[in-house]
C-alpha cells in the first residue's frame, strides 16, 4: 500500500462504491483514533477510523484482499461518527464507511442477511411500529406478570437464541399504555409555529410516551403539532445494515407523508432517525435527490428546534441530580451539544453533573447491541462506570437506543438509574408533574 | 532477515499474550506499517498488545534471544516516522497500556502509563485547579509514551517547557529487557540526568512503561488576543519587541495569509483575509498584573506597525480562537490536495529574515508556502502545497524543504523543534553534527541499547541492527 | 596553564581552548592517567575524594561570553564563566539565570551544571537542565562533542545537555553551554512566618501546597544557624531557637508582589502562622544570602564546619515528618527545605563515625528511600566515607549509568571515584 492508484476496482471491488476524492481527504494524522469507541477498547489501529479508512482504501486499491478480518474489522465500528467530530481535515468518514458496508454486503448477496435474525426481526419487525407493539405483547405479559423476571432470574432466556435474548434483556420497564397520538395537537397559548411530529417505529412502539411528552412540550411552546399517519420507518436500520433500497423506498414514503412546505419544520425527539432523515438529501443519487435535500433541509431534532425557538420558561421544579449523555447521532452526526444542556438547565431544581467521555457511544449504536454483543457490552459497562462518577440518578439522553441500552446496564448491575428523554423532563416541569422514576 | 522465525516467534508471542493480542495476518499488519508520516513505510512482522510492563519485558527478552527488531508505538502521530518498524519485526503497541494509575495533587504529580492520551489526563485533572503543561496540537489522540519519546512541544511550551520539563521520572523496559525505574515522584536523583536523556531519545535507548509527570497549578487568569499585522516583517518584529521587552507570554503564535484564508473558511471566526499576518497571544498569570500585561503587548504590536490589536471576549471566544490555531493544519485541505510541513527552529531575532527566505524559496521552485508556528519559541512550521498529481511536485517541494531546512541551520537553528528526527530527517545529522558528535551519541545509544535491536534505523545516521548503511541515501529531504 | 594545571589564577592570556582541553584529555587519555576537572572549586567536598593519582585540570580560563543576543533570551558562554559574572552579563541586559549558588563568585557554570546544584527559587524556576539548550564536553577519550544548540526547542539528536547534567565530570568535560535566560522580575518581596511547631508548620506548607498562584520559593528553616527577622515583636516571646519558621519569596511586577504579599499573609496567618510579616528589602536581602549559602560549608554559620552536611530528597508532604525525624537524632541540627520542591538540608551539631551505620544507613536513607527519595552526603568532616555511603546504593538505575561511563570514559580516567562508579 506505499503508491495511491487510480481507481481500478472491479464493482465486485466495494472500494467502487466509494468516492474516491472522499478517501484522499484523510491525511492520516491520526487525531481521529481517541475518539473512536472501538479503538478506546481495543488500542487496536485497525479498530480506528484512521485504519478503517486505510482498510477500505487498500481494498479499494486492490493492494489488501477483503477477507473475513479486515470484514470484521469494518464491520465493528459503531458509526457513531465520533471521529467526524474529531478530524480537522473534515473526513466525511459516515459516506465512506456506509456505503462500503453496503457493497461489502451486497457482494454476499441475500445469503449474509437471510438468517432469522435479519428477515424476521431486524428487518421484518422492527421498521413496523404497530408490528412491533404487537410481538411485544407476549413480553410484556411476561413482563406484567413477572414471569420474564423469574425466566431471567433462572436464565431460563438462556433457551432463547442470543439475539432475541439480548432483546428480551432491552426491553425497557413496562409503562401504562398510552394511545396513539392524535393526527393534530393545537398549539397552547399564541402560535410560533406548524411543526410535524416524526414518531419514528421502535419509537412509537417502545417510546411512545417520549412522543408523548415531545408533542405536550412542544404544544406549550406555541406550536401547532401534526403527526401524519402514513409516515414510515425512517429507513435507518436497513440502510446501516447494508440494505440500501429498503431504506430508499421508506425515504419516499416520508416524502409523501410530509408534505414539507406545510410545515416550518419536521420534529423527531430520536437522534438516531433524526440523522437519517437529515442524511436523505445526499445518500441516493438519483432524480429525487433534491427533493429530498430540500425535505431533509426543514428536519429538527426537537432540542435543536426548542434552542432555537426560544423555550418558554418551564416552571415545574424536579429536584434531582442528573446527566446528560450525548448520543452519537445527536452530537457527532448532527453536531448538537449544546442545545439539550440548555433546555434542561431551565428545569428549575435539576442539577446536571457533566459526565466523564460524554461524546464515547454507549455501544447501543442503533442494532450494533444485536450485531456486536461483546463490543456493545463493553461500551456499555464504561457507559455506566462514568455514569456512576457523577453520583447521578438520573441519566438523560435523546436517543432511543441509548436509553435502552444504558437502562439494560443499569437493571443488570442493579444500579438506581433511571434513564429519561429531555423532552420528559421538560414535560415534567411545564406540567408541574412530580416525576415517578 | 526475520520472515522465517517470525512464524516460530509469533506462536511463543501468543503464548506469552494469548491469541487475541497478537496480530500477524497481512491484512491486520498493513495499518501499522506507516504513522503520520505516510511518505515511507515499513511492515512490521508481528504486532503485540502488551498489558504489563512485565509482558513488554518479556518480549523483549524473546525479541533479543531470537534476534528480531522491534520497536514500541503509541497512537501513530509522530510526523516524522518514530513509530516505523525499519527492518520489520516485532511492533510493541503500548495503547492498552492506558490507566492513570495516580494523581497527587499534594505532592504535584501523576502516574500514567504509556498509552495514556495527553489529553485524558487533562480531562483526569478537570476540576483540580491542576493540569499537565505540555500541549501537542495532537494532544486529543497521542500518547503521552509518544510525547515522551519526541520530548513533544505545543503552543505552550513557550512560558511551560517541553515534555522533559515535565517528567520527573520513567519506568523503563531496557533493550535487554530488565524493567528499570529512572527517577520518580521525587526530585533530584543522584548522577547524571538519565530521564532527560531518555525522554526524546525517540525510543531507542529504552521502551517507557510508566511516567511520573509533573502538575502544574492552572494560571489565576489568561488574556487572549490578537494582533492583525499588514505585513510579515512586522508581525515578527512585534514578536522580538515582546520577548525583548522581558515579558514571557503562554503562546505566542502566528499565522499567515495564506493559512488565515483556509482557517476561515473552516471555522468563520471572523480573521481579516486581507491582512498579511497575525499573532495569536496569551498571556496567563496573576489577575491582578494582567490587563497591565495585556495592554502592554498590545502596545508593542501597536508600535509595530499592528493595524488592529483585538481581544477575545470572553472564555468561548478563547476556545475558539484555540481550535482555529490548533485544528489550522487539518484545514489546510481545502486549499491543497496535499501539504508537507516542517519543523525547522531559528533564533527568534532570526524570523524575519527566515520567513523572508522561506518566501523567496517559494517563488525559487514556484511552490505556495503558509506558515502557522509557535513564532515565541522560533519554532517554525512552514507548510508546502502541493498535489501529488502534478508531475514533479513533490521534488520541488523536496529540494524546497531541504533549503528552507538548510537556512534554519544557517540561522544558527535547528531542523526539528518538536517533531523529532525519526527517519524523516535522518540525512540532516550529519549537517547538525560532526562525526564526533554523532559517533558520541552512537556511544550513548550502544550503551543503553547494545544489540541495537530497539528502534532500529531511527535518530541516528548509524547503522542499525541488521547492517543497514544510511537507509536511504537517495533522499534529500523528507516531508 | 593552558592544560594540565593546578594553578587557581587563571590568565586571560593562556586561556586554554576548547582544543587544548581536547588535546590534554586525549593525552591522559593516552597515557591512562586520570584527570580532575575544576572550576571555582566551591563544590570539590561534594561526592568522594580522588581515587587515583592524576592531575587537575583547571577550566576557570574557560571563561569567555561567546555570544550573546538579550531580544533571543539566550546566551552562549564558556564553561568556566563564573556565576557572578555571568550574572553581571545578564543584568545589564534586565535578565538572569535563577539558578541559587553558594558562593558565585568563585563558582563556574560548568561547575554548577556538574553538580546539578540548585537553591530554594527551584520550586518557581527549576533547575540547571531546565535552562541548558546546548553543551560541547569533551568526553574520556579527548573527543570533543556536543549536544543541542542555540535555540530554545530543538530536538535533534541525543540530549547530551541533560546527561551531562549532574554527571560530576565523569562522563565529559563540560567547555561551552548555551543557556536560556529569564527576564529579571521587576520586584520581589519576602514573606516570613513562625510556626508554633513542627505540625503547624506542615499544615501551612499544606496550604501552601496548593496555592493557585505560587510563589518562586517556599523555605522552611529550623535550628541555630538561622535567625530569621521579623518586623513585629508582639510574640518574639513565644519565638525560641526550635521555632521552625517559613519563608515564602514571590516575584512579579509591583501589583503582582504587592498582590502577593497581602495573599501569602493572609493565606499563612489564617492557617495559624506566628508573627506573619512582609520583610524590609534590607533584611530580605539579607536572610537571602543565607539561604543561599546555607548548604556551603564555609558559609560562616556556627558552628563553622559541620561533620556531616546532608540532603535528602522525599516527596513534599513527607517534608515535616523527615524534618521531625532528623531533629529527634540531632536537637541542635540546622535545617534548611525547599519544602515544596521536597529537598531538605541538614547541617548536623554532631555527627560521629558511630552515627554513619544506625543513623545514615540505617534510618535516614531507608526513609528516604521509602517515600521513593534520595539522601546524598554533601560535605563532612568524616574521613573514609565509601561511595554507597555518601550515594546510596547501586540502583538499577546507576547500573545503566554505569554502561554509559564505559561508553564515554572508557579508560575511566575523568574524575575517577567521584561518584559511584
Amino acid at each position: 500500500m506505499t503508491e495511491p492508484i487510480a481507481n481500478t476496482t472491479s464493482p465486485a471491488n466495494p472500494g467502487a462504491a466509494l468516492d474516491y476524492e472522499l478517501l484522499l481527504d484523510c491525511v492520516h494524522c491520526g487525531l481521529c483514533t481517541a475518539a473512536c469507541p472501538t479503538y478506546v477498547e481495543t488500542g487496536n489501529e485497525n479498530e480506528s477510523p484512521r485504519g478503517r479508512i486505510y482498510l477500505m482504501r487498500g481494498v479499494a486499491d486492490g493492494k489488501l484482499e477483503l477477507n473475513e478480518r479486515v470484514r470484521g474489522h469494518l464491520e465493528l465500528c459503531l458509526d457513531c461518527r465520533a471521529c467526524e467530530t474529531a478530524c480537522p481535515s473534515g473526513v466525511q468518514y459516515g459516506k465512506l464507511i456506509e456505503p462500503f458496508r453496503v457493497a461489502m454486503e451486497s457482494l454476499d448477496g441475500p445469503s449474509r442477511r437471510d438468517d432469522w435474525f435479519h428477515r424476521h426481526i431486524l428487518f421484518g419487525l422492527f421498521p413496523y411500529s404497530a408490528k412491533l407493539r404487537r410481538a411485544l405483547i407476549p413480553a410484556r405479559i411476561a413482563q406484567r406478570t413477572g414471569v420474564l423476571k423469574l425466566l431471567q432470574a433462572t436464565r431460563l432466556t438462556r433457551l432463547l437464541p442470543a439475539q432475541l435474548r439480548r432483546m428480551v434483556d432491552m426491553l425497557p420497564p413496562p409503562r401504562r399504555n398510552e394511545g396513539p397520538l392524535p393526527e393534530f395537537l393545537p398549539a397552547i397559548g399564541r402560535r410560533r409555529a406548524t411543526v410535524a411530529l416524526f414518531s419514528g417505529c421502535i419509537g412509537d412502539a417502545m417510546f411512545r410516551h417520549v412522543n408523548w411528552a415531545t408533542a405536550r412540550v412542544l404544544q406549550q411552546n406555541g406550536c401547532d403539532v401534526h403527526v401524519p399517519r402514513a409516515q414510515a420507518c425512517c429507513g435507518a436500520i436497513h440502510f446501516h445494515a447494508g440494505s440500501s433500497d429498503p431504506a430508499q423506498v421508506f425515504a419516499d414514503q416520508n416524502l409523501a407523508a410530509f408534505p414539507v412546505e406545510r410545515f416550518d419544520a419536521i420534529i423527531n425527539n430520536i437522534a438516531g432517525c433524526g440523522s437519517m432523515l437529515k442524511d436523505y438529501g445526499h445518500h441516493w443519487q438519483d432524480a429525487r435527490q433534491n427533493e429530498r435535500a430540500a425535505w431533509s433541509a426543514k428536519v429538527r431534532d426537537v432540542n435543536e428546534f426548542l434552542d432555537q425557538l426560544g423555550p418558554v420558561r418551564p416552571e415545574g421544579e424536579i429536584r434531582a441530580v442528573a446527566t446528560y449523555h450525548d448520543a452519537c447521532h445527536l452530537l457527532h452526526a448532527q453536531k448538537i451539544h449544546d442545545a439539550p444542556r440548555r433546555l434542561l438547565a431551565q428545569i428549575p431544581g435539576l442539577e446536571l453533573h457533566d459526565l466523564p467521555e460524554s461524546e464515547l457511544c454507549c455501544g447501543a449504536a442503533g442494532t450494533y447491541n444485536l450485531t456486536q454483543p461483546e463490543m456493545s457490552a463493553r461500551l456499555s459497562r464504561r457507559k455506566l462506570d462514568n455514569i456512576r462518577k457523577t453520583a447521578a440518578r438520573v441519566a438523560i439522553t435523546s436517543n432511543a437506543g441509548c436509553a435502552l441500552q444504558i437502562a439494560r446496564e443499569a437493571r443488570d448491575q442493579n444500579m438506581q438509574l433511571a434513564v429519561v428523554h429531555p423532552m420528559e423532563m421538560l414535560d415534567w416541569s411545564y406540567r408541574g408533574v412530580k416525576p415517578k422514576w | 532477515m526475520i520472515a522465517e522465525p517470525a512464524v516460530n516467534l509469533s506462536a511463543e508471542l501468543r503464548r506469552l499474550l494469548g491469541p487475541d493480542r497478537v496480530l500477524d495476518a497481512h491484512s491486520d499488519l498493513a495499518v501499522f506499517e506507516c504513522d503520520a508520516f505516510v511518505i515511507e513505510k515499513h511492515c512490521p512482522s508481528v504486532a503485540v498488545f502488551p498489558q504489563t510492563a512485565n509482558e513488554v519485558a518479556a518480549i523483549v527478552k524473546l525479541c533479543n534471544e531470537r534476534g528480531v527488531p522491534f520497536v514500541p508505538r503509541g497512537a501513530g502521530t509522530s510526523l516524522a516516522g518514530g513509530g516505523l518498524p525499519v527492518g520489520g519485526g516485532v511492533m510493541i503497541v503500548l495503547t492498552r497500556m492506558r490507566e492513570i494509575l495516580e494523581v497527587n495533587l499534594r505532592d504535584r504529580y501523576a502516574i500514567v502509563e504509556p498509552g495514556v492520551v495527553n489529553a485524558w489526563l487533562n480531562k483526569r485533572l478537570a476540576g483540580t485547579g491542576f493540569h499537565y503543561a505540555p500541549d501537542p496540537s495532537s494532544q486529543g489522540a497521542c500518547t503521552i509514551g509518544g510525547n515522551c519519546a519526541t520530548n513533544a512541544g505545543g503552543p505552550h511550551t513557550l512560558k511551560y517547557g517541553v515534555t522533559v520539563n515535565h517528567v520527573l521520572g520513567v519506568e523503563i523496559v531496557t533493550a535487554e529487557g530488565e524493567i528499570v525505574q529512572v527517577g520518580g515522584p521525587v526530585e533530584d536523583s543522584p548522577g547524571p540526568d538519565l530521564v532527560g536523556t531518555i525522554v526524546g531519545g525517540e525510543g531507542t535507548l529504552g521502551i517507557v512503561t510508566k511516567i511520573w509527570v509533573r502538575l502544574t497549578p492552572n494560571p489565576q487568569g489568561v488574556r487572549t488576543m490578537l494582533g492583525i499585522f499588514e505585513s510579515v516583517d512586522d508581525a515578527t518584529q512585534a514578536i522580538s519587541g515582546i520577548i525583548g521587552a522581558g515579558i514571557i507570554p503562554a503562546a505566542l503564535e502566528m499565522m499567515d495569509q495564506g493559512i488565515l484564508v483556509a482557517v476561515e473558511e473552516a471555522f468563520h471566526f471572523g480573521f481579516p483575509l486581507d491582512a498579511e499576518a497575525i499573532l495569536l497571544i496569551e498571556v496567563d498569570g496573576i489577575e491582578v498584573g494582567l490587563d497591565a500585561q495585556r495592554d502592554r503587548v498590545a502596545e508593542i504590536c501597536r508600535q509595530n506597525n499592528a493595524r488592529e490589536v483585538r481581544f477575545a471576549a470572553d472564555a468561548k471566544e478563547r476556545l475558539q480562537l484555540w481550535k482555529c490555531r490548533k485544528q489550522a493544519f487539518g484545514a489546510i485541505g481545502r486549499l491543497s490536495p496535499s501539504y508537507c510541513t516542517q519543523d525547522g527552529v531559528v533564533p527568534r531575532t532570526k524570523l524575519p529574515h527566515i520567513l523572508q527566505r522561506i518566501r523567496a524559496i517559494g517563488a525559487k521552485y514556484d511552490l505556495r508556502i503558509v506558515n502557522v508556528f509557535h513564532a515565541g519559541d522560533g519554532n517554525l512550521h512552514p507548510i508546502l502545497l502541493f498535489d501529488e498529481r502534478n508531475a514533479g511536485e513533490i521534488e520541488r517541494v523536496l529540494a524546497a524543504s531541504g533549503e528552507i531546512l538548510n537556512e534554519c541551520l544557517e540561522c544558527g537553528g535547528s531542523v526539528t523543534g518538536e517533531h523529532g528526527i525519526g527517519l524523516e530527517k535522518l540525512n540532516f545529522m550529519n549537517r547538525m553534527f560532526t562525526d564526533d558528535d554523532l559517533d558520541v551519541m552512537t556511544r550513548l545509544r550502544d550503551a543503553l541499547n547494545p544489540g541495537g535491536l530497539l528502534s532500529p534505523g531511527k535518530l541516528l545516521p548509524t547503522a542499525g541492527a541488521c547492517g543497514m548503511e544510511q537507509i536511504h541515501p537517495g533522499r534529500r529531504a523528507a516531508l | 596553564m593552558a592544560t594540565v594545571t593546578t594553578s587557581q589564577t587563571p590568565d586571560l592570556a593562556s586561556s586554554p581552548s576548547p582544543v587544548e582541553v581536547a588535546e590534554s584529555i586525549r593525552a591522559a587519555y593516552d597515557a591512562s592517567r586520570a584527570v580532575y576537572p575544576v572550576g571555582g572549586g566551591t563544590a570539590l567536598n561534594y561526592g568522594n575524594s580522588p581515587t587515583q593519582p592524576g592531575e587537575q585540570l583547571d577550566l576557570t580560563g574557560l571563561n569567555r561570553i561567546v555570544d550573546y543576543t538579550p531580544r533571543d533570551m539566550t546566551i552562549l558562554v564558556e564553561a568556566g564563566v563564573r556565576m557572578t559574572d555571568l550574572a553581571a552579563a545578564l543584568a545589564a541586559e534586565g535578565q538572569h539565570l535563577p539558578i541559587d549558588v553558594p558562593r558565585a563568585s568563585e563558582a563556574t557554570l560548568g561547575g554548577v551544571v556538574a553538580t546539578n546544584w540548585s537553591g530554594p527559587r527551584r520550586y518557581g524556576h527549576g533547575t540547571i537542565r531546565d535552562y541548558v539548550i546546548g553543551i560541547h564536553a569533551v568526553d574520556g577519550r579527548g573527543v570533543a562533542f556536543k549536544g543541542g544548540g542555540r535555540v530554545v526547542k530543538n530536538v535533534a539528536g541525543y540530549d547530551f545537555c541533560k546527561l551531562l547534567t549532574g554527571s560530576l565530570g565523569t562522563l565529559g568535560v563540560i567547555t561551552q553551554l548555551a543557556l536560556k535566560v529569564k527576564p529579571l522580575p521587576e520586584s520581589t518581596g519576602t514573606v516570613v512566618a513562625a510556626c508554633a511547631d513542627v505540625a503547624t508548620a506542615g499544615i501551612l506548607l499544606d496550604r501552601l501546597a496548593t496555592l493557585p498562584v505560587p510563589p518562586v520559593a517556599i523555605d522552611y528553616l529550623l535550628g541555630p544557624n538561622w535567625q530569621v527577622p521579623t518586623t513585629t515583636r508582639s510574640r518574639q516571646a513565644e519565638i525560641g531557637p526550635q521555632t521552625p519558621h517559613l519563608v515564602i519569596r514571590f516575584e512579579g511586577t509591583e501589583t503582582e508582589t504587592a498582590w502577593l504579599a497581602d495573599q501569602i499573609q493572609t493565606e499563612l496567618q489564617q492557617a495559624g502562622g506566628m508573627s506573619v510579616a512582609l520583610l524590609a528589602p534590607i533584611d530580605a536581602a539579607a536572610l537571602w544570602k543565607r539561604q543561599i549559602e546555607f548548604a556551603d560549608r564555609g558559609a560562616g554559620d556556627a558552628p563553622e564546619n559541620s561533620p556531616m552536611v546532608i540532603k535528602v530528597a522525599v516527596p513534599p508532604s513527607a517534608v515535616t515528618k523527615l524534618v521531625a525525624q532528623l531533629v529527634a537524632f540531632d536537637p541542635d541540627c540546622s535545617i534548611q527545605a525547599h519544602a515544596a520542591s521536597g529537598i531538605v538540608i541538614a547541617r548536623f551539631a554532631k555527627f560521629g563515625h558511630s552515627d554513619i551505620t544506625p543513623v545514615l544507613v540505617g534510618k535516614l536513607r531507608p526513609a528516604a528511600a521509602k517515600l521513593g527519595g534520595s539522601l546524598v552526603v554533601i560535605s563532612g568532616t568524616l574521613d573514609g566515607l565509601t561511595p554507597h555511603l555518601i550515594w546510596g546504593g547501586r540502583t538499577d538505575a546507576i547500573v545503566l549509568m554505569e554502561n554509559i561511563k564505559r561508553k564515554f570514559d572508557p579508560r575511566n580516567i575523568l574524575n575517577p571515584g567521584r561518584f559511584v562508579y
